[in-house]
Formats: structure tokens, sequence, C-alpha cells
């Protein structure tokens, strides 16, 4: 698996290195759509507006939409460029399942895109003014997002595999990602906030908004509750992946696009 | 030894309540240094049969067999097998031949140092290290098939099917293609290839499976196949033939038509040469049916009833 993993890291690094304008403009546009909004929404609040921390909160909030928006769209999106380009088929004939590959390419492609998102993260905080906490803390619960993220990447992958062109479902289906990483699920109290537990990397994310917009200290019961989420959301997500491959191959349209 | 057998398999697709029985009742079986060659019409079921043997389809009933394993079952039967598709590029266009060897030698099992290895040695022998350094896209046709199957061959899988390997290539590439089949199959790996083109065909396979409507109509040697649709072994054409010899030939064993005798078994070809002696001869030739009459025969003159009658 790692050498696998090294492959596909290999080959991720030379199509970047190869196409680096594709990866620059991702950047820009990322930058740019969330300085339009800032802009926006101080524009109809007028000058004497005070964002506060809550603006923290959006920016961790809208960085991690563009952290698993990427995840989200990977996957699907190998599937569908790769039966386009006429290399989805060779990848099926391996000793490595297909969802042993389209992790580990995933995880390779994020850990390059990693260094895009650094950059879109410092030009908004540069942007905005505001300058994010980063504590070594952060990582439990990114982790968490990231285990449901690559579960619900698996889930639109396994959607791409049976119905092969899923453009328009991938665009609605950002805005509602936006909601799920955005949502301050982690002030909701009651009855809500044990939907909000439930809703896919929801508490990892409030966990991250706190960790890292209001420097509060780590809250280790809602970290096992984002554990679990994350956990549950992946082994759906694997399941799904395997049963929709066993479909396309029954019927027979696996390059199919 | 067989390094690929495939038994009884099946495979039906349901569309709009209509039911398409793809591949009916498909056996085969390839040993070491052999190539079969397997032939039939568009949509006659070669692909559907490929992909189940590269566990790309799922079949509905039978088994596919590689070195012994089932690619449907154990996905370590897939290090058995290289792949050449059709239709499909079948590399990553934006990497160079060197970076798609070594990725994919990675991706069947290899690791990178054997796979970089792996990868030289290949480019040397397909004549491709000038261009070890070019994106696959700026390649020619001929040379990017070269690649594809130097990609199919990386890990050294005993099992290689070629789905049409020479289809869009113009006669350089396709001689090379053709040379590289035979050495590679020399090396004591079994070929599945696919073709329309059945002189390459012939050339090439050691036995031949004819599908047709998702049946095989025929399956063996390639020089039994041909002999077995030869009517006569040789032909004699002669400017004219007068009564009296063609009375003798035929109770010889010769079939007359017109002023051209067909021998139908070589140890009568001087006998049958002692009677016309001293008429003149225009031409004295071996006759012999191509494949390109065979599969036409089997495939559209009767199809219904090819299977039955030329079984082995």
């Amino acid at each position: 698996m790692l050498e696998l993993f090294f492959a596909e890291l290999t080959r991720a690094g030379i199509q970047l290195r190869r196409y680096l304008f594709e990866s620059i403009g991702g950047i820009v546009i990322s930058t740019s759509v969330f300085y339009g909004l800032f802009l926006s929404a101080s524009y109809i609040a007028g000058p004497g507006l005070q964002f506060g921390n809550r603006l923290d909160a959006i920016i961790v909030g809208y960085v991690l939409w563009t952290l698993v928006l990427f995840i989200m769209a990977n996957i699907s999106g190998t599937l569908q460029r790769e039966a386009q380009t006429g290399t989805l088929e060779q990848l099926f004939i391996s000793p490595f399942s297909a969802s042993q590959v389209f992790l580990t390419r995933a995880i390779a492609d994020l850990l390059l895109q990693s260094g895009l998102i650094a950059a879109i993260i410092v030009i908004i905080m540069a942007l905005t003014g505001r300058w994010l906490a980063f504590p070594l803390s952060l990582w439990l619960p990114l982790f968490t997002v990231l285990l449901g993220a690559y579960g619900l990447a698996f889930a639109i992958g396994s959607l791409a595999l049976i119905v092969k062109r899923l453009q328009q479902v991938l665009g609605i289906f950002q805005f509602a990602l936006l909601f799920l990483m955005s949502v301050p699920t982690e002030e909701w109290t009651g009855g809500m906030r044990i939907i909000g537990n439930l809703l896919p990397m929801s508490p990892g994310a409030g966990l991250l908004r706190n960790l890292m917009a209001r420097q509060q200290p780590l809250d280790l019961p809602q970290l096992g509750i984002a554990l679990v989420n994350g956990g549950v959301y992946f082994a759906i997500g694997l399941f799904l992946f395997r049963w929709a491959e066993r479909q396309t191959k029954r019927y027979g349209n696996l390059s199919d696009y | 030894m067989s390094l690929l057998e495939v038994r009884h398999l099946h495979k039906s697709y349901r569309a709009q309540g209509k039911t398409t029985r793809a591949v009916q009742d498909v056996s085969l079986q390839i040993g070491a240094n052999q190539v079969l060659a397997f032939l039939g019409p568009n949509g006659a079921g070669k692909t559907t049969t490929i992909k189940m043997i590269a566990g790309l389809v799922l079949p509905d009933r039978g088994t596919v067999s590689i070195a012994g394993r089932d690619p449907h079952h154990d996905s370590q039967a897939l290090r058995s097998v290289g792949a050449v598709l059709e239709g499909s590029r079948n590399l990553y266009w934006r990497l160079t031949p060197a970076e798609n060897l070594e990725y994919f030698g990675v991706l069947r099992g290899l690791s990178r140092r054997v796979a970089r290895q792996r990868s030289r040695v290949l480019l040397d022998r397909f004549e491709l290290s000038h261009k070890s350094k070019t994106n696959v896209q700026k390649l020619s046709r001929g040379m990017q098939q070269k690649v594809a199957i130097a990609v199919a061959l990386i890990h050294e899988p005993p099992l290689l099917l070629l789905d049409e390997p020479t289809l869009g290539l113009d006669v350089e590439a396709t001689q090379t293609v053709k040379r590289l089949v035979r050495e590679i199959a020399s090396e004591g790996r079994a070929i599945l290839l696919t073709t329309h083109q059945l002189d390459i065909a012939e050339e090439l396979s050691d036995r031949v499976a004819i599908i047709n409507q998702g049946e095989i109509v025929t399956e063996q040697a390639t020089e039994a196949l041909i002999q077995q649709f030869s009517s006569a072994v040789y032909r004699v054409e002669l400017p004219e033939l007068p009564d009296d010899r063609i009375a003798r030939l035929i109770d010889l064993g010769a079939l007359i038509e017109g002023t051209t005798v067909h021998i139908p078994n070589p140890t009568l070809l001087y006998p049958v040469l002692d009677i016309l002696n001293p008429l003149p001869i225009a031409r004295l030739e071996t006759e012999r049916a191509t494949l390109t009459d065979i599969f036409l025969k089997l495939t559209k003159a009767n199809p219904t009833h090819a299977s039955g009658d030329v079984h082995a």
C-alpha cells in the first residue's frame, strides 16, 4: 500500500507541476469567491459592521468547505475523468481493490493540494486581517472531518459509478456542504445538538471552530463523538462504493460515461 | 498446463424489458507459448468475454481461472494478467512512457524500484528509449500502442489480453506489433488476441476460436481449422482436359471442375500427374482456405447452424 501511495504521490506531483496553471487558477477562484462574499456582506451591513470572532469562524468554515469540496469531487471526478480518457478499466485490473486505489489516490492528491489550501488560508487571512490560531490539537478534529469527507466522497463516487454523470448533483451538493461546514452546530442545544452530532463532519467542524476561532481547549467527549461520526460515515461510504463497483461490473458498464 | 481456463461463461444484459444474451456457454483455454485468436463480428461477445476474463464484468454463470486463480474471487489473480483494451487509451496521456510504466507497475503489485528497472528494459526492447521523456499524447499512434503493450507487460504476467492491438495502426506499426506478439508468446506467455484483420490472426495464432451471437462456433488449432475447410489439398489447372482422362481421374478420387482438377489427398498428387502426363499444365498449386473464408462461412452463410457443423 505504501508503494502505491508513493506512486500516486509521484503521479499527482508530476501532473500538478506540469499543469501548474490549473492549480493556481483554483487558488485564485477560491479566494476570490470568499473575498467577494466578504465584501458583499460588509457592503450590506454598512461601515459599522463588526464580525468579531464570528468572521474567524466563517473563515474556518469556508476553508473547511474548500478542503471537503476538493476531497468530495476527487473520487467521483477521477472516476468520470478516467472513464472519459480510457484509463479507468486499467485501474480495476490490479491486485489492489478499487477502494484501496481510490483512497490512496485521494489522500495523495489531498497531500499535494494541502499546499494550495494553505495558500488560500493565508491569502484570506491577509485580506480580512483576521489571523487564526493553529494549535497542534487541531489535527484530531481535522482527522474526523477528513474521515467523514472521504466517506461522503466514496458515497458520491458510488453514485458516479452507477449514474455516470454527476455534474448537476455535485453542484447542488456543494451548497449542502457549505451548510454542513458553516452552520455552528457546536452552539446548538438540546435535541438540535443531537441532530448536529449526527450530521456528517459537523461535530469535527464545530470543534475546529472552537479551537481556531474561539481559542477554546479541545473538548474530548465531543472529539469522541466526532470520531464515531467520521468513522461511521467513512464505513458507509466504503460499503456503498463496493456495492456500486459490484453493480457496475454486473451491468458491464464500468467504462461508460 | 492451461494458463487460462474459461468454462461455460454466460452473460445477459437486461435493458428496457429486453434481455440480450451477450455470451452463452463460452469455454476457452490457452496454454503457455500459445496465441489464441478470438474472432467474431461486431457485437458477437468478444469484448464482454475479455472483460469477464479481466475481472471487469461479472459473469452470470461460469468460471474463469488464470494460472489457477479466479479473478472474480481472488484479486491476486489480476497479478497474472495484462490487458490492452480496445477503444481505450489505456495510458495517462499527460505522463511520459517511463512514468506510465512505473505507475502501472506499482499498481500491478511491483515495488517502485523494480517497476523503474523493468520500465528501462521494456523501453529499450520496444525501441522507445528516445521517447521516454515525451508525453504520451505527443507520440504517434503506433508508439502509443507499443507503450500500452509494454505497460501490460510491466509485471510480467503469464496471460496477455490484446483486444484489437493493431486497430488504426499504419503498415509499419502493424508489423512491429505482430513481431512483438510473436516474441511475447515465445517467452512462455499465453495471449488472447482479438482482431478484425483476419490475415494477422492467421499469421499469429496457434489456435482460433470464432464467436457468433454470443456462442463459440468453433475452437481448434488454426492449421487444423484451415485444413478442415480446404476442400482439396492441390489444384491443377489445365488449358484442356480430354474426357478419357476425366473418367480415370474420377476413378482415382480426384474432383473435376471444368478443366481444373482438385486433389483431396496428397498421396494422389503423383498418380494424378501420371494420368495427366504429357498434357500441358497451366498452374499447379496447393489449395487452401483462408481464415477470412472460414470466418465468413461460419458467421454469415449459416449463422444458426454453424456450431453443429464444425465443432472440433
